[in-house]
């Protein structure tokens, strides 16, 4: 990686997620100088916080290290993270666009050898787990983090416990005078890679994602499960820290919903087919999953999945959209009300934990989309009125993992269309 | 070219100075690691330290450069030097990190670090920098094969890339299926009305286009070459012959519907029972107008069954579901309602699997009067009324709905030539003189799309069902046939919006391609490696291992059966190097030396000093970080053992192995990626071949009285980095129990 | 009324033939709703009378595509609606399932296949008949007559049951007695029958009534 010259013969990614890296990669792999801005502090976005994917069961982070060596062996893309775009103006070709710099408090010099956070007691919330474990105020967001750089958290700095941090660190790396800063590049194409967000499940009242403890969402049952999560991947409940053994995944949290999203999220599903197997993976045949859902979308060969766990003693299938969770006030189960269509059985079933297969909603966000993109009515990128910018997997549309890089893949080689239209323009 | 200098840099910061003796390190890289220049720093990867390196490297003209730091997955940024050979002595995350700390394990700390400094230095010496293999006259035009919606969109794509195109379809018009259609699905709000197709459109630009070179009725007889020199023999139905020179493929074959004669009990075959094509032929014939079946009457009631021969758990028919059908039939039930809304349409599913904004389509189809009933039809009887037997299940009983048409859902068979596995022993067969087997072989390379005359068969490998798909989700367009892409429903079941999108990818990986290699870089996932494999051929034996288990094909055979390695094809995982029994084939910068020579640099104690050491090979894809994420977590792992990371299982020889022991190494332990149907392999058979490799290597230790334990091959994931030191602890532990080499005090 | 419910109800037959949902679209309040249906449920589970009737609002709407014209106009479910609306917010299509259910019960009760000795649906025609009498509801009346709906016996022991919420009413002047005797009713009686009668024809017109 080197930092290489903007001109309109640059093409900028917005977002660092499996999409944005994607578009990036593929497009410096074919010799074209990418500028890659991701507003965290590292790569990976939400699919690296994904204990597996379906339907494969293999590891996300295996998937990272190889882009992430693709990355670092690429002198075409130059790297901004906790960068976000504020601006764009100009048209197809001859863009402007103005970036917002947040101060990390660490600089190059940082060798990650992580003494500050030795050194420092202060704790904030740990987004790379949803917020359901802290983390020390200086930190490495997890541990196979790009840049492998620790992070001041703007909460300790100017207090004690940064000039902590700093006393700590060997290299004068900590610098607590760092300021938001911004930047203004020439770009030919923009890519917005800014993917999706799980849709507020407080909204959907009647499950009382906001009152009942051991009533999670999807994207948190990841990190509970993964090795490298809060819980070391035992599927404790939050309610009361017992282990989960019994749990519901209720589908379409959100999706299909005149009331919330109108449109499927298409992940859904075939996440929580994976769940069980979670499940299966912590406790054998004494776990139980019971998946309450619409119709199962297992589309093309992911079938083969749902055919698999549907064999699975431990797995059962309710074909109804649960109607309300109440909670059993002696043990702090969910119950759940409702009724089974499929011959019309009515049920109040009690588990001890209800995973909220939340819906996927475009992360916008923080992020202002210049008034030439043209979003469609959930919000998703369908392109710019000009032809100059593009959006790229689950900023373009609810898609899983291996269609979204698809998605990228093809932007990519449309933002390249772009900019060669722009050379050949100027050569004339 | 000047002379080799070598140099080594040790780092004494992120506390390797407080926990190791730097200058005996210092001393070590000197006398034992023959280094003409060796120097330490407290912060080697900072600007100063970073500077200098580069000025001894400008001024001293140092061309091997050991640094003895962080892992080679760490800093990546500052230490990277163009034009020079580089290795990487992992002192922190490798043993700072790993032992545990306190005085009591200085000394097996310090040996270690002292070992790794030996590897360092004795791998950077026997390593070249890779100057890659620049072609002149390397094609940068594309081949497309298949002229239908995927094909005409990847033609079109390439073109607009500003690289040339050859668009090849086999019959004498554009279109494929996508001309067969009335009209298409929406593919932008409102989501409501079917679509014309476009094919017209697109069709003329394709022939106005200068960039796209358009052969119709035209077929592959044969493919030769490798990326940026493959040689297309085509065949027009005429009989002419013309040859293509290309840099990529991109294989846009398409899909054929399942035969709905496999389905007598849904009415397959009997009259006024269609399949969806069925259909779109019946609405083409009245463009619009009322929809007549084919005895002339006009339909008043039609039932669509989905998942007809899809679905299918009985191993019978497809098992997999087609995706796009649901949304088919919703549109094909639209071409009634728009035309007459008194007309009874049922659409008859189990789950409706409507994705995204699909669901808005869904909505608009109800909206129109289409009825949704979930139900799976049992039998369907054609006639005059069709009758259509079903469990509703939602009212959980049988019924029956008269109607004048049904239309069965049937699914996308891909069109992908040859199936490999299939092929594979035929053609063993056939070489060893097997009559019957050559006629076979000879039927079959006739159903091949490619005819690719690769030692490995004539088409790509194909994943499940018969696509032509990738086997990675994060990257849907690894393919095992390096410059050959397949797009649209040939990879996977899909429909007409995501094989546009599909296709769209498929060209930038095939500009990638060519790209690539016009400068010999490697293709994902060593994206931009410039090493490649030679052979000093003077020692080969035609054994054909390499050739064989190749799992990209790019090693051919001459006529003496000697192999021929086709560098543009090569994904440089080293498997053919694993493979070699005689050792002759080896990349500038990873060689049977190279590894080989870290082996024996390590210094293995008496046998009275009662310290085992144990050779572990990583998988530097998954095993490797897994390892540097133990240390980043700290978590401690024997200080007995010695890692070295491979770029793949599948490249390990077993000459290591035996040189190890040979050595007096206590055990080997081999950390590659999980193999099998769900393998996660990089390259594909890595893993596996290691495991069998090592399952054939008992003769040898029994030879050298060994025992069996002694060599060990594990499957670990990226997440692993607690198993990983449990796996080593274990081993440790085992081995402790079995008591030290015999061959100690030998090598 | 028997002869008129009679012959609108084989006049529908007719009409629909076997099409039993557009009979419903046609005729139904919010009846062209029911289509939009996807089956998902949440209305059953929804309704806190859902364990004491036959029928959901989703299976309605199934039985109702599929044409199962007796059942559903047969069925007492839709007369317990209470009309709370747990449904409607719910529901993820936005179906008004609490008006669809009112409307299909108001169908078959003009239809006269209503579940005869229907309690909800009986209390409803006192209710209305003793609405439209003077225009407003008269209390009392309304209430004696429900009490002795199963005749004098029954009527008295339910009448003595609830003696104590009557004097409470009574006490805190939400009672008069005096209404027994008629009532008020509204200044323009002849005005508000007039205007019934109107909305009667200009439904029973719309609902093909008139025959």
């Amino acid at each position: 990686m080197t930092a290489s010259i903007a001109t309109n013969q640059t093409i900028l990614v917005v977002g660092g997620g499996i999409s944005g890296m994607t578009a990036a990669l593929e497009a410096a792999e074919c010799g074209k100088q990418v500028i890659l801005v991701e507003k965290a502090p590292v790569l990976g976005g939400r699919t690296a916080r994904l204990y597996r994917y379906f339907p494969k069961m293999c590891h996300p982070t295996c998937g990272l290290e190889i882009n992430l060596r693709r990355l670092k062996q690429n002198r075409n893309v130059r790297l901004m993270t906790m960068t976000e775009v504020t601006a764009v103006s100009g048209s197809r070709g001859n863009y402007e666009v103005t970036l917002k710099v947040a101060p990390r408090f660490v600089n190059e010099n940082c060798t990650a050898c992580g003494k500050c956070a030795e050194a420092v007691s202060a704790e904030v919330p740990n987004p790379w787990n949803y917020g359901l474990d802290k983390m020390k105020a200086a930190y490495l967001p997890h541990n196979m983090a790009y840049p492998q750089r620790y992070v001041i958290d703007p909460s300790i700095v100017g207090t004690p416990e940064g000039e902590k941090a700093k006393a700590a660190c060997p290299v004068g790396a900590v610098d607590l005078d760092m300021k938001e800063e911004s930047v203004t590049l020439q770009v030919g194409a923009v890519i917005w890679a800014t993917g999706w967000r799980p849709y507020d499940a407080n909204k959907i009242q009647p499950y009382g994602y906001d009152r009942f403890p051991n009533v999670i969402t999807s994207l948190e049952f990841e990190r509970l499960a993964d090795p490298q999560g809060p819980t070391g991947g035992k599927i404790l409940r939050p309610g009361d820290g017992k282990e989960a053994k019994n749990i519901a995944f209720i589908q379409c949290a959100g999706s299909r919903d005149e009331n919330h999203l109108r449109h499927c999220s298409r992940i859904c599903c075939m996440a929580s087919l994976k769940q069980t197997q979670y499940v299966r993976e912590a406790y054998g045949d004494s776990g139980k999953s019971t998946i309450y859902y619409i119709d199962i979308r297992a589309i093309d060969r992911f079938e083969d999945f749902y055919q698999m766990v549907q064999k699975d003693a431990t797995v059962s299938f309710v074909k109804s959209k649960v109607a309300k969770i109440v909670e059993n006030t002696e043990n702090g189960n969910p119950i759940l009300h409702g009724v089974d269509t499929e011959g019309y059985h009515r049920y109040a079933t009690e588990h001890d934990l209800v995973v909220l297969a939340v819906g996927m909603e475009p992360e916008i966000t923080g992020v202002k989309l210049p008034d030439d993109i043209i979003l469609d009515s959930s919000n998703f990128i369908e392109g710019s009125k000009d032809g100059g910018m593009f959006g790229a997997g689950s900023a373009a549309s609810p898609l899983d993992v291996n269609r979204s890089v698809q998605s990228a893949t093809a932007a990519s080689l449309h933002a390249i269309q772009v900019i060669r239209k722009t050379a050949s323009t100027e050569a004339a | 070219m000047a002379d080799n200098k070598f140099a080594a840099y040790i780092c004494s910061g992120c506390g390797i100075g407080d926990a190791m003796k730097v200058p005996q390190l210092e001393a070590i890289a000197k006398k034992e690691g023959k280094m003409a220049i060796v120097k330490s720093h407290p912060f080697l990867c900072n600007a100063e330290g970073v500077q200098m390196i580069r000025d001894d490297i400008a001024n001293e003209a140092v061309t091997h450069v050991c640094i003895g730091a962080c892992s080679r997955r760490a800093k990546t940024e500052a230490f990277q030097f163009e034009g020079v050979a580089m290795s990487r002595a992992n002192l922190r995350e490798g043993v700072l990190w790993v032992v545990a700390a306190g005085k009591d394990h200085d000394e097996v700390r310090q040996e270690m670090a002292a070992d790794y400094i030996r590897m360092g230095c004795a791998e950077v010496k026997k390593m070249t920098p890779p100057a890659g293999n620049t072609k002149e006259s390397s094609s940068k035009r594309i081949l497309v094969v298949g002229g239908g919606m995927s094909g005409m969109t990847a033609a079109l794509e390439i073109a607009a890339a500003g690289y040339e195109a050859v668009l090849v379809e086999k019959t004498g018009a554009l279109g494929g299926m996508a001309a067969q259609l009335w009209k298409r699905q929406p593919f932008k709000e409102p989501y409501a009305a079917a679509q014309e197709t476009g094919v017209a459109e697109m069709a003329a630009k394709i022939a106005a286009n200068p960039k796209i070179k358009l052969h119709l009725n035209t077929t592959i007889a044969e493919t030769s070459g490798a990326p940026g020199r493959f040689a297309v023999k085509l065949a027009q139905e005429s009989g002419a012959v013309s040859e293509e020179t290309v840099g990529a493929i991109v294989q846009a074959t398409g899909f054929t519907t399942y035969d709905m004669a496999k389905l007598p009990e849904l009415g397959g075959g009997q009259p006024n029972v269609v399949d969806q094509a069925g259909l779109e032929a019946l609405a083409m014939a009245t463009k619009g107008g009322a929809i007549k079946r084919a005895d002339g009457k006009e339909v008043k009631s039609v039932v669509f069954v989905q998942c007809a021969g899809q679905r299918d758990e009985t191993g019978t028919h497809l098992s997999y579901c087609s995706g796009h059908c649901c949304g088919t039939s919703i549109k094909q039930a639209t071409y009634f309602k728009d035309q007459n809304p008194e007309i009874d349409t049922v659409v008859m599913y189990q789950d409706l699997r409507v994705p995204g904004m699909g669901e808005d389509f869904y909505r608009s189809a109800q909206e129109r009067g289409v009825i949704f009933t979930k139900g799976k039809a049992s039998t369907v009887t054609g006639g005059d009324s069709c009758n259509v037997t079903f469990k509703d299940l939602i009212l959980d009983e049988e019924s029956t709905i008269a109607t004048d048409l049904v239309v069965l859902a049937t699914g996308q068979v891909p069109n992908a030539g040859v199936d490999l596995e299939a092929w594979n022993p035929v053609v063993t067969a056939a070489e060893g003189g097997n009559e019957e087997a050559k006629i076979q072989r000879d039927a079959m390379r006739t159903t091949s799309v490619l005819k690719l005359n690769y030692r490995q068969g004539p088409d790509v490998p194909q994943f499940k069902h018969g696509f032509a798909d990738s086997h990675f989700i994060c990257f849907p367009y690894e393919t095992r046939r390096t410059g050959i892409y397949a797009a649209g429903p040939v990879r996977r079941p899909m429909d007409i919006l995501q094989a546009t999108d599909d296709a769209t990818g498929a060209a930038l990986k095939a500009i990638q391609a060519v790209e690539n290699a016009a400068v010999g870089r490697a293709a994902h996932p060593r994206s931009g490696d410039l090493s490649f494999p030679t052979a000093r051929l003077e020692g080969c034996t035609q054994c054909k291992r390499c050739t064989v288990e190749c799992p990209f094909g790019a090693i051919d055979e001459d006529e003496k059966r000697f192999p021929v390695f086709n560098e543009e094809r090569c994904r440089r995982c080293g498997t053919c190097m694993g493979a070699c029994p005689v050792r002759v084939i080896s990349f500038e910068n990873y060689s049977c030396d190279t590894v080989g020579s870290q082996v024996k640099a390590v210094e293995v104690p008496d046998e009275d000093e009662e310290k085992p050491r144990i050779l572990v090979l990583a998988c530097e894809n998954d095993a490797y970080p897994a390892l540097d994420m133990a240390g980043m977590a700290r978590i401690n792992y024997s200080a007995f053992v010695r890692v070295i990371p491979v770029r793949c299982l599948g490249s390990v020889n077993t000459i290591w192995i035996t040189d190890a022991l040979n050595a007096g190494y206590d055990g080997v332990m081999m950390m590659g990626c999980k193999k099998g149907d769900e393998y996660q392999c990089h390259f594909v058979k890595g893993s596996e071949l290691a495991h069998y490799r090592m399952s054939k290597i008992g003769d040898t230790l029994t030879q050298l009285g060994l025992e069996p334990e002694r060599v060990q091959t594990q499957e670990v994931a990226i997440t692993d980095n607690a198993r990983v030191v449990k796996l080593i602890n274990d081993y440790v532990a085992e081995l402790e129990k079995l008591g030290p080499s015999p061959m100690k005090g030998f090598g | 009324m028997t002869t008129a419910n009679q012959s609108a109800n084989l006049g529908a037959l007719e009409r629909y033939r076997n099409n039993f949902l557009k009979e419903v679209e046609a005729n139904v309040e919010e009846g062209h709703m029911v289509k939009m249906c996807m089956q998902c449920g949440v209305c059953a589970g929804s309704c806190p009378f859902g364990p004491h009737w036959e029928h959901s609002p989703q299976k309605i709407f199934m039985m109702i595509r599929a044409g199962k014209r007796d059942e559903v106009l047969g069925s007492d479910s839709m007369f317990m609606c209470t009309s709370c609306y747990n449904c409607m917010v719910r529901c993820p299509r936005e179906l008004p399932i609490t008006h669809i259910m009112h409307g299909l019960a108001n169908y078959a009760h003009r239809l006269g296949i209503a579940p005869k000795g229907q309690p909800t649906r009986e209390f409803a025609t006192l209710f209305w008949n003793n609405a439209i009498k003077k225009g407003r509801v008269n209390e009392l009346t309304l209430t004696l007559r429900h009490y002795f709906r199963g005749g004098l016996v029954s009527g008295i022991k339910e009448a003595m049951a609830m003696q104590s919420i009557g004097l409470g009413l009574f006490l805190a002047k939400r009672l008069n007695p005096m209404e027994i005797f008629g009532g008020h009713g509204v200044k323009d009686l002849k005005g508000f029958h007039a205007i019934i009668a109107k909305a009667k024809e200009i439904e029973d017109r719309k609902k093909g009534f008139t025959a």
